[in-house]
């Protein structure tokens, strides 16, 4: 394992952290929105969510480097805000990152929040819980599989993730160089055995990180039933 | 009536290729993606032959044919990735003396290009040595001939160390243009053939490097060991070597070798 390795290692484990963070941040409210809200324009708002898995990647991150580029409105603004601009930086592969993988987020909360029993639902709101309340009380516990679900589905596809990385990257060690982009470089670059090591330990920390997380959420189910 | 459309069209999806004529089909470097097209459809009226192009990084196309990729020709964008070819066995030097070099049949052409409406000055060497160049795009060197040739270029003006921290690597040359053309870097070192493109002379201007820079970008063709058409093979190599196409080379930014 070289020391490049090591850096890329950390890096897409913080990249993965942050944009799960993140989209955790933007996904519960969201598919709460979409489960509990009226209105046929919630039909749109999860088709929209939906949208990032139908673009190719690094189409994708071709027109993420276009938005977030000095040459749109949005783009300038962004880079005067942060005092750099996005493409190129840690920051850029965030963005990228958590639209990339909306809707492996979204999706699963929607499905979870979707099966929980309106009647506890509706007993929740008559007495007197308010949405904030209803989805962390009500809607977050009783569809805990699917938060872990979003949770392990947005954090292994941020780590596994590559065209947008590719395209907004710009393959800077310690700052963009992730991972998954190294393993594409020695693939590349015919060193297959260096690719071997890469991508055994990406599987490792993929299983690690997973037969873990199950672990928990197998226990407290057993006390749960107890 | 969709169920009846479905079972009338549905079968003809799985038909339709056994139909068509297998065309010849090329591996062709990210390069010759604005040149190659109507070079083949020219060679389709002179010869009848149908071929279809696929367009790749040359370190691509070459795992993907030591892997069995169903390709007739490899058009590099070097003389590297062929020759690894020939020396695995995956492909033959095309040529009736029997040595195992690939056939030079173009070489490429470095430029600095950058946008016209850049708040920097207009691409040259001083451009490469103004302070205010903060991204520069490059291909990646590791595997990208005109990558590799643009790192031997900044090493050649004695700039790469103090640029190395602004360089920003691009897939290919086509991405390192894209960087440059949404103007997230500013100015890419990339080929001609791409700066010729009626999109990128639109949007920009770009500079000759000189050649004595960097080592010559050959760029060299070789038949796929397994291909069944090996007569319309060697016909399209011939084609590409003929004094019309290497005229058409040229004006499309690769230097001719004939």
């Amino acid at each position: 394992m070289t020391a490049m390795d090591w850096q890329a290692f950390a890096l897409s484990l913080r990249l993965a952290t942050v944009t799960t963070a993140i989209l955790l941040a933007i996904a519960v409210p969201l598919a709460s929105l979409i489960v509990l809200g009226r209105g046929r324009w919630l039909a749109a708002v999860e088709a929209l969510a939906t949208l990032p898995m139908v673009l190719p990647p690094t189409v994708l991150g071709f027109f993420l480097l276009v938005l977030l580029g000095p040459r749109t409105a949005f783009g300038r603004g962004i880079s005067a805000v942060l005092g750099h601009p996005l493409a190129f930086s840690f920051d850029g592969l965030v963005v990228g990152s958590v639209i990339y993988s909306l809707p492996f987020a979204v999706q699963p909360l929607v499905a979870g929040f979707s099966s929980v029993d309106t009647a506890l639902v509706d007993a929740a709101r008559l007495l007197g819980a308010g949405p904030v309340r209803l989805v962390s009380s009500v809607l977050i516990p009783l569809a805990r599989r699917s938060v872990l679900a979003a949770i392990v589905l947005s954090f292994l596809h941020t780590v596994g993730e590559f065209g947008v990385v590719l395209m907004l990257g710009g393959d800077i060690p310690g700052a963009t160089r992730t991972l998954s982009i190294v393993l594409y470089d020695q693939v590349e670059s015919f060193d297959y055995t260096a690719a071997g090591h890469t991508a055994l330990l990406l599987l490792g920390l993929s299983v690690l990180a997973l037969a873990l997380i199950y672990s928990k959420t197998r226990n407290r189910g057993a006390v749960d039933r107890a | 009536m969709s169920k009846q459309f479905f079972t009338a069209v549905f079968p003809l999806l799985f038909l339709a290729p056994l139909c068509a004529q297998e065309p010849l089909r090329v591996a062709a470097a990210a390069d010759l993606e604005p040149v190659l097209p109507s070079i083949l459809v020219q060679f389709e009226k002179n010869t009848g032959i149908h071929a279809e192009a696929t367009f790749q990084s040359s370190a691509t196309l070459t795992t993907q044919i030591q892997n069995g990729a169903p390709f007739d020709v490899f058009l590099s964008a070097d003389l590297g990735f062929p020759k690894r070819l020939i020396d695995a066995g995956f492909a033959d030097a095309a040529d009736s003396g029997g040595s195992n070099t690939p056939i030079t049949y173009a070489r490429g052409t470095l430029v600095l290009w950058a946008r016209k409406d850049s708040s920097l000055p207009k691409p040259s060497l001083d451009l490469l040595r103004d302070p205010r160049l903060k991204r520069l795009a490059i291909a990646n060197p590791d595997r990208a001939p005109y990558g590799r040739a643009a790192v031997a270029a900044l090493n050649g003006l004695k700039l790469y160390d103090t640029l190395k921290p602004n360089l920003v690597t691009a897939e290919n040359i086509a991405q390192a243009a894209q960087f440059v053309d949404t103007a997230n870097a500013d100015a890419g070192l990339i080929s001609l053939t791409s700066a010729l493109t009626p999109r990128l002379s639109a949007d920009g201007s770009y500079f000759i490097i000189p050649r004595d820079l960097y080592p010559p970008i050959e760029q060299g063709a070789v038949i796929v060991s397994n291909t069944k058409q090996r007569d319309a093979a060697h016909k399209l190599l011939d084609f590409l070597l003929s004094p019309a196409i290497q005229a058409e080379l040229a004006k499309s930014g690769l230097t001719p070798v004939k």
